[in-house]
Formats: C-alpha cells, sequence, structure tokens
C-alpha cells in the first residue's frame, strides 16, 4: 500500500461509471459509460472503487456526473444517481452536473446542492457544446458563486470524438474567473497541453485552481514528471500555486493509485503534498 | 464423462496480490460427481496469473517480488500509450509480462473424487494489476 499523505486525503476528480450496483439499478448506465463515456473496463463492484481509495491512501472521492443530455441524448448519471451513489458511502462527495442547453438549469443546480445534497458543479464545455465564457451561462456561475459552491471544468485536451480539442483552451475561462472572482473555478488536468497557460491563469487570479487528473502520454508517472516539472518549472507549485492545485486521478481512465504514486513523486514538499491531497480540496468543498 | 465448468469471482484488495484458491478447486471438484479425471483453474485476465507454490507468506512476498524485479510496472514499454478501445492509456505492460512469466492456469489430476496434488502445493490466483473484481474459471473433467 501507497504511504497516507496525512489522513482525510481526497480524490477530486473521479467518475463513477463502471460500478456495477447503479448498472443494475439503472441499465441505462452501461450505454452512457459505454457509448457516452467511451469507456471499456469492466464494470467492477463498488467494493473496488473503495479499495482503489484505500490502495491509493486516500478517504474520500468526488463523483462527476456530466448532464450531456441535448448533445449526446443522454447523461453520463443524473444528479439523483448520483445522490443515489453517495448514500452508499459516506466517503463519496458528490458533483451535480446541468444541461446548459435546458432553459431552467438554474433551477436544477438549486435543487441539485438544496434537496440533493451535491457540493459542486461538473462542466464539459466540448462534450456538452457550450463556450465557457458564453454569458448565457453567467446566471448558472453567479448562482455557484451564491451558493458557495466549486465548479470543476473540463479543460485541455478531449479524445472524446466529434469535440475540437481547442474547446478546452484554458483561456477560454478567463473572463469567467475575472466577472466572478468569488466563484471558485477547478480546471481539470492541467488543462494540458496548455498548462503553462493554465499555471498563468492561476497566477493571476487566485479563485482559479487546478486539478492534477492529466494522463496523455506514456505512463502516470513519466507523464506528470514532464507536465508539472518540464512544461513548467516544479518551483512553481510549491512556491506560488501551492494553495490552488488538488489531486485528482480522472479514475476509471487512471488508477487512483497510479495517478497517487505519480504525485508523490515529483518532489514537492510534505507540506505542498499535503494541500494537494487533503487540505486545498478540504477548503474547496467547505469541510474545513 | 462429466464436464463441468464454474465461474469464480475473487476481489482482489491489493495492488499486488496473491489469493489462494486451493479450496474453491477442491470444493468444486468434490461438488462435480467426478471420480477419475482433470481440474484446470484459469484466470480470464491477461493482467493476473494462476501459479503453484507453498502456501507460506515468505514464499508469496518473495514470488511477487521476484515477478517485479522481472517485469517491472515502471519500464519504456511500447504498451504506454492510448487505447481507443478502452477509452484510456495501457501503461500496465509490466502486469502483462508477470502474467505471461506466471502463466495463466493450472492442472491437477483427479483421482478418488480428490484433487491430486503435493501436500506443499497450493494453487493461487496472482494479481498483478489490482484492487480489482477477478473471473476464474474452474474445469472438472472426468469420469463419475
Amino acid at each position: 500500500m501507497s504511504p497516507m499523505v496525512g489522513s482525510g486525503g481526497i480524490d477530486f476528480h473521479t467518475h463513477p461509471v463502471l460500478v456495477r450496483e447503479m448498472v443494475e439499478r439503472h441499465p441505462e448506465l452501461e450505454r452512457a459509460a459505454r457509448e457516452v463515456f467511451h469507456i471499456g473496463n469492466v464494470f467492477q463492484p463498488l467494493e473496488t472503487f473503495l479499495l482503489e481509495l484505500d490502495v491509493a491512501g486516500l478517504e474520500r472521492a468526488v463523483l462527476l456526473p456530466i448532464d450531456c443530455t441535448t448533445t449526446r441524448g443522454m447523461p453520463i448519471y443524473t444528479n439523483e444517481q448520483v445522490a443515489e451513489l453517495c448514500a452508499l458511502s459516506d466517503r463519496f462527495i458528490g458533483f451535480a452536473s446541468v444541461d446548459p442547453h435546458d432553459p431552467k438549469h438554474v433551477e436544477a443546480l438549486e435543487r441539485a446542492v438544496g434537496d440533493l445534497g451535491l457540493r459542486g458543479l461538473k462542466l464539459a464545455p466540448g462534450l456538452q457544446g457550450f463556450r465557457p465564457d458564453d454569458r448565457a451561462l453567467y446566471p448558472l456561475y453567479a448562482k455557484a458563486q451564491d451558493l458557495g459552491i466549486p465548479i470543476l471544468f473540463h479543460a485541455g485536451m478531449t479524445w472524446e470524438p466529434g469535440v475540437r480539442v481547442g474547446a478546452g483552451h484554458p483561456l477560454a475561462f478567463e473572463e469567467v474567473a475575472r466577472e466572478f472572482p468569488a466563484l471558485r473555478i477547478v480546471l481539470a488536468h492541467l488543462a494540458w497541453p496548455w498548462v503553462l497557460e493554465a499555471v498563468a491563469l492561476a497566477l493571476k487570479y487566485p479563485n482559479i485552481f487546478l486539478d492534477t487528473s492529466a494522463l496523455y502520454l506514456d505512463n502516470p508517472r513519466d507523464f506528470l514528471a514532464f507536465a508539472m516539472a518540464q512544461q513548467v518549472p516544479l518551483t512553481v507549485w510549491e512556491r506560488s500555486l501551492r494553495h490552488q492545485l488538488v489531486f485528482g486521478s480522472n479514475y476509471p481512465r487512471v488508477e487512483i493509485k497510479n495517478m497517487a504514486a505519480a504525485v508523490r513523486a515529483l518532489g514537492l514538499s510534505p507540506g505542498c503534498l499535503d494541500l494537494v491531497f487533503r487540505r486545498n480540496a478540504a477548503r474547496l468543498l467547505g469541510l474545513e | 464423462m462429466i464436464i463441468r465448468l464454474e465461474r469464480v469471482e475473487i476481489q482482489t484488495r491489493a495492488d499486488k496480490d496473491l489469493v489462494d484458491l486451493t479450496s474453491h478447486m477442491e470444493r468444486v471438484v468434490a461438488e462435480s460427481g467426478v471420480r477419475e479425471g482433470v481440474v484446470y483453474v484459469m484466470t480470464a485476465h491477461t493482467s493476473s496469473g494462476i501459479l503453484v507454490t507453498e502456501g507460506l507468506e515468505c514464499l508469496e512476498r518473495d514470488v511477487l517480488a521476484h515477478l517485479e524485479r522481472l517485469a517491472p510496472d515502471q519500464g519504456a514499454y511500447w504498451h504506454n500509450r492510448y487505447l481507443d478501445f478502452d477509452g484510456r492509456l495501457g501503461f500496465n505492460a509490466g502486469a502483462h509480462l508477470k502474467s505471461i512469466l506466471s502463466g495463466y492456469f493450472a492442472y491437477f489430476p483427479v483421482s478418488g473424487g480428490k484433487v491430486v496434488r503435493g501436500s506443499r502445493q497450493r494453487v493461487y490466483f496472482a494479481e498483478y494489476d489490482g484492487p480489482l473484481a477477478r473471473t476464474v474459471y474452474i474445469q472438472v473433467l472426468g469420469l463419475g
């Protein structure tokens, strides 16, 4: 087992698409996993997910749905299904997603937070077919800001068929960060390959956070060493962005154990690792 | 002629893990009704293995440590790339190579309705990329 980095570590970026018990209860989730999320791995019992956290030395995981009903005909988990899965284990922290093309998406977010107890909002501009700086989304951002919840955006490259790579360019989030200074924005996947641009945003805007869930070449250890210690100097995380980086694995596209080991191998100080694995996420989620 | 095939699901609990399947195998043989024949134990996964060794914790650790030396998880593998059919990168060539080294099945004779094996021999499911729920097939063939 990997050594623990303090207690209470959180994986800020997981997708519950392979949980077998949920597929048995909601058969449409099989199609969501195979045809919308495009994951080919075998469905696993819930216990495997929890053991993954154990092996990685982490306590809890953020579960991310994506409501792409308009663009793909169905969501990857509804908010109700996320809440249902969270009820099966207190180690899960559920996020909501809303369809940006649904005229009632603000109300949907209010319900998800107020009635279902979800603690953040996940949006994927490419898959959901919108521009982050489209002002039509500003009421949604304002609502998230009012509710005090973070928004985690897919950023950077995507393998998603039919979606342009450029749809995830991080500079598209600058206006949102500027217009909503109290809204906490997490850009996923280090916005790779635009890590330098994502770092520039985070350096300028204290409400921009990045998550580590990036893997596009080689293996987690070699890739993160490239993206986080060659594309930018490792010192930028330690000295400037230690309070704006959270651990994320992108499980099950990457095993939590492998991404956790890769982050721990970067050479960050124990204090910085504690922020990345635990304290920054806890602060974003209002758990402190 | 009796042919019985049983699927067994095993929940492994660690990245590397050895799970003793001997009692599973003996139960399937006993329930099959085969008196004289053979039993095979096979993993359905290419990042796991089936191996036979003595049932000692020290040996279990030595086996896994030696396989790690022969086929380390970290390496400059061709498999470290995006696999579109899986929607993710591979990067577990070390587990696949360990699987080849340990093999994917074991065979034992059955005589008098019991598995014929050495007193120290135990049959193990070997996990090289866990934790995962894994499938093992146990097949008994013979005369009742």
